[in-house]
């Protein structure tokens, strides 16, 4: 009975002791304000609008030349109303932002299309980030009219690309919480 | 004995999991160096190492709950295994935290001896310094394209293409472009004739532009290149703008950028020297804790291995102990442990022969004991021994036959004691006690007492018992009743002063008698009348006399002969009944009988018994008044394991004096004023002669009881 008890305390601590962590995602985090996929000729294509955020910490870490990645990551799953959805489009857009102190820039790379771009201001950059437009995902013909379909989009802080010493700490600092959640919405077809 | 194959302490899966923590570790350890290829798997590894130390905290946690509670419940090598754990805890963790905390010491001073202000001056300054020198670079190069513009002011629109091809042969640009204000390319050239489109300016240098009528900036260009983008305004009717991209020299740019790159590194390294530390110390604080908590969890594997034998040897004490010897203890190894193991196991196999040898020993002194026990129960004789506080240890069957007490009962106690059961015994009792509390030597003693069965003597024989050492450890008293050699010995001499008076008195008694009687008949017709009378007298009395005195001559040769001549079996209720049948016609005295049911048969011989019946119902008659009642009962009894039939005759008469009790079955003893004082004497005789035995029964207060008891015939039934 007594170890039983101890147990039950165990756990409560344990409980409090992460009861803060689960909080952390909505200070700082990414959010996705708007986004949907339409049918442009042949294609879906995505469009957002994306809210990036950076921490205190993250802005330092930044100008201290530490490159941020970020990953735009996109689903579109078939609904299945007994089984698990199944995933039928999967891509991501990479994202790799770096400050040039040489001729104070922020680099922009999309590693997804190798494209680079620099600007002067940081909020310039994340607002290239923030801004997607017409970006193909899905010829028409892949998607079945009879079907229901599920559009998920999520923004995601790749601490694991983070340097070494930074990244045991990136997992449990808030400040280091960036990425948003996942944005669920039925396709319109 | 056991020999078993030498064991490696730890076992191959101990091993394996002690190389896959090192090899963690060692992932993790190298996963810390930013360009290591591991260092992807940095938090993975973190992770397992942590788990690792998790399982391993449980699995010590595990040996050290299961060591409390062995601990708790004292099992065998517990408190020894538990010292040992504690001490090599101590001793590996000692060490350890000293190596840690100087490790941790040198990690935080080493990564701060790399910042310091001087190097951070110089970055600073050497970066400063290559924007100065790109600045200047920038601001020469918009100073020489604004000097373009002004020789391209003239140009007409059909020469500005040639002319702007001239301007930039001349100036170095790679590539010269001309916008009109709402950006249309007027003109272009490029150093790379294949360039169709030429660079554009994007919305924030329009923005500036429009702000400020210039533009300058370096930018990066393809390959890893750096290019001055320099846009000046040329003043013409339709405001223009001259585009010119300026290369920075490869030599340039290299020490602009290996600087820049210093720089940041340098940044970087500076920022992340908090978590570096914190990093560093977290992988140091996860090998010690991994490297301890496996270097516990491995000890209690050793230790317990090493505790087995000792273990076994406690239980082996344990066993021995409580006396098992049969089951050897296995050798584990051959060390000292072992040697150790075996010693005992030839310790426990003496002990068991020992033992053995000592059970046999006890078997034979048990038998010894058995034997003399049987002995001593058979004796006829009593023996009662006594320990040094002279309380009761032993007492036979005899004692309780001698002393019709149950001294078996009286067992650690004193033999004082007994008097509660048996008033009668208090004398010779106290006689014995004080015998066997002074005497120091063998002693004898006659001692009588009034038992049940009537006056008992008793033969005493003590002697105090002493230890090897000198020291009285108590006594022994034996004691034979001699109650019936005596009487014999009584009876025999009664008998011979019987025999001779017979021969030595009746014999002159006839000549005498004879002698009067002729001197009365030769003599009575020659005397006077006067002295015919006194010889007539004297002679009657002296020829009375002579008849008294052969008829107590009789008497005693009636004594002396054998009363038991020709045995038959007897019914004895029978005989009472015939012999009573005499009385009942003749006084008025009362008889009360009770016969118990069935045949009540002795052996014996017929007239002498009747004698006993007459005697002592004559001596009942002439004790009671002639109103009187005598009760006569006839009962079965069994007394050592003998049968006996048991003849109680009580009349309510004058009784019988009790000093006289003990001598009135002797010859010349009487209560009467007429008679020879053997009648009772001869009916004990008689009895005795039969093989039984006759008490006054001195319980009873009116009258006087006599108890008779006859051994049944062996056809009686009881």
């Amino acid at each position: 009975m007594l170890s039983s008890r101890y147990l039950a305390i165990f756990f409560c601590c344990t409980l409090f002791w992460l009861l803060p962590f689960t909080g952390y995602a909505d200070d700082l985090a990414t959010e996705v304000i708007d986004a949907e996929i339409t049918l442009q000729k042949d294609h879906y294509v995505l469009a957002a609008d994306i809210a990036y955020q950076l921490s205190k910490k993250a802005t330092i870490a930044l100008q201290s030349g530490v490159p941020l990645y970020w990953s735009l990551q996109i689903k579109l799953l078939q609904q299945h109303p007994y089984l698990w959805d199944k995933t039928v489009l999967k891509t991501d857009i990479h994202y790799r932002l770096q400050y040039q102190a040489l001729l104070n820039v922020y680099r922009l790379q999309n590693l997804s299309s190798g494209e680079t771009y620099n600007f002067s201001t940081l909020y310039a950059a994340l607002d290239l980030m923030s801004e997607i437009q017409d970006f193909p995902l899905i010829e028409k013909s892949k998607i079945s009219p009879e079907e229901d379909y599920l559009c998920a989009l999520k923004v995601k802080f790749d601490r694991g690309l983070l340097p070494v010493p930074l990244r045991s700490i990136a997992y449990i600092d808030k400040q280091w919480y960036l990425s948003s959640d996942w944005t669920l919405w039925p396709l319109k077809k | 004995m056991a020999f078993e194959k030498v064991k490696l302490p730890f076992s191959l899966f101990t091993l394996i999991l002690f190389g896959l923590i090192l090899l963690s570790l060692q992932l993790m350890s190298s996963a810390t160096q930013e360009s290591s290829e591991l260092s992807a798997l940095y938090s993975w590894l973190l992770l397992i190492n942590g788990l690792g130390s998790v399982v391993l905290l449980s699995l010590v946690g595990v040996n050290i709950y299961t060591l409390i509670q062995h601990t708790k419940k004292r099992e065998a090598g517990s408190r020894l295994t538990r010292r040992m754990v504690s001490l090599f805890v101590v001793l590996a963790l000692a060490p350890a935290v000293i190596v840690f905390y100087f490790s941790m010491q040198f990690l935080h001073q080493g990564i701060d001896s790399w910042f310091n202000v001087e190097i951070d001056r110089a970055l600073e300054d050497a970066l400063e310094l290559s924007q100065s020198s790109l600045d200047q670079r920038m601001r020469w190069h918009l100073k020489q394209t604004q000097q373009l513009t002004e020789k391209l002011q003239d140009s007409s629109e059909n020469r500005v293409a040639l002319d702007m091809e001239n301007l930039r042969e001349l100036s170095g640009a790679t590539e010269m472009t001309l916008f009109s204000r709402q950006g249309r390319i007027i003109a272009s050239s490029s150093i790379n004739l294949g360039d169709i489109l030429p660079s554009l300016p994007d919305k924030n240098i329009w923005l500036q532009l429009r702000q400020n009528g210039e533009y300058v900036a370096v930018a990066p260009a393809h390959e890893e290149k750096l290019m001055v983008r320099a846009i000046a305004k040329v003043d013409t009717q339709e405001p223009q703008y001259l585009q010119a991209l300026y290369p920075v020299p490869v030599r340039v740019y290299d020490l602009a950028d290996s600087v820049e790159f210093a720089f940041v590194r340098y940044k970087e390294m500076k920022f992340l020297r908090h978590s570096l530390k914190i990093t560093f110390t977290l992988a140091l604080s996860l090998v010690l804790l991994m490297s301890l908590l496996a270097a516990i969890w491995v000890a209690f594997i050793s230790i317990r291995n090493i505790i087995a034998p000792v273990k076994q040897l406690v239980k082996g004490t344990q066993a021995v102990a409580s006396g098992h010897y049969d089951e050897p203890l296995p050798v584990i190894a051959q060390d000292d442990l072992g040697f150790l193991v075996e010693s005992f196991n030839e310790m426990m196999n003496r002990i068991a022969m020992a033992r053995d040898e000592t059970r046999i020993a006890g078997f034979e002194v048990e038998n010894q004991r058995a034997y003399l026990e049987t002995i001593l129960a058979n004796l006829t004789a009593g023996v009662i021994s006594f320990d040094a506080s002279y309380n009761i240890r032993t007492a036979n069957q005899a004692a309780y036959r001698i002393f019709h007490i149950h001294v078996n009962h009286f067992i650690g106690r004193q033999l004082l004691d007994l008097i509660n059961d048996s008033s009668e015994l208090a004398e010779p009792l106290k006689s014995i006690q004080r015998l066997l509390e002074q005497a120091e030597d063998i002693w004898q003693q006659r001692i009588a007492f009034l038992g049940p069965n009537g006056r008992q003597e008793l033969l005493c024989r003590g002697t105090p018992l002493y230890s090897q050492e000198g020291l009285r450890v108590g006594g022994v008293v034996v004691f034979d009743d001699v109650t019936d050699l005596i009487q014999a010995q009584k009876n025999a001499a009664w008998g011979e002063v019987a025999r001779r008076l017979a021969h030595e008195i009746k014999n002159p008694l006839t000549p005498i008698q004879l002698s009067a009687e002729r001197l009365q008949h030769k003599l009575a017709d020659k005397l006077e009348p006067a002295d015919a009378e006194i010889l007539q007298r004297s002679t009657r009395t002296i020829v009375h006399q002579v008849e008294a005195m052969k008829e107590m001559v009789d008497d005693f040769s009636e004594y002396a002969k054998p009363s038991k001549k020709e045995t038959v079996d007897i019914d004895l209720s029978q005989l009472v009944k015939e012999i009573l049948a005499l009385y009942t016609l003749k006084s008025g005295v009362k008889f009360k009988t009770d016969y118990e049911a069935g045949v009540l048969t002795v052996n014996g011989d017929p007239i002498s018994l009747r004698q006993v019946l007459h005697n002592l119902i004559k001596n009942a008659l002439e004790a009671i008044d002639s109103e009187g009642l005598i009760e006569i009962s006839l009962h079965r009894v069994q007394k050592n394991n003998t049968n006996f039939i048991e003849l109680a005759l009580y009349d309510n008469g004058t009784g019988i004096k009790e000093d006289q009790i003990e001598t009135i079955f002797e010859p010349y003893v009487t209560t009467k004023t007429k008679g020879t004082g053997l009648g009772l004497a001869i009916v004990k005789k008689i009895i005795e002669d039969h093989g039984g035995a006759i008490w006054v029964d001195t319980s009873r207060k009116v009258g006087a009881g006599f108890i008779i008891q006859l051994p049944a015939c062996h056809s009686e039934p009881l």
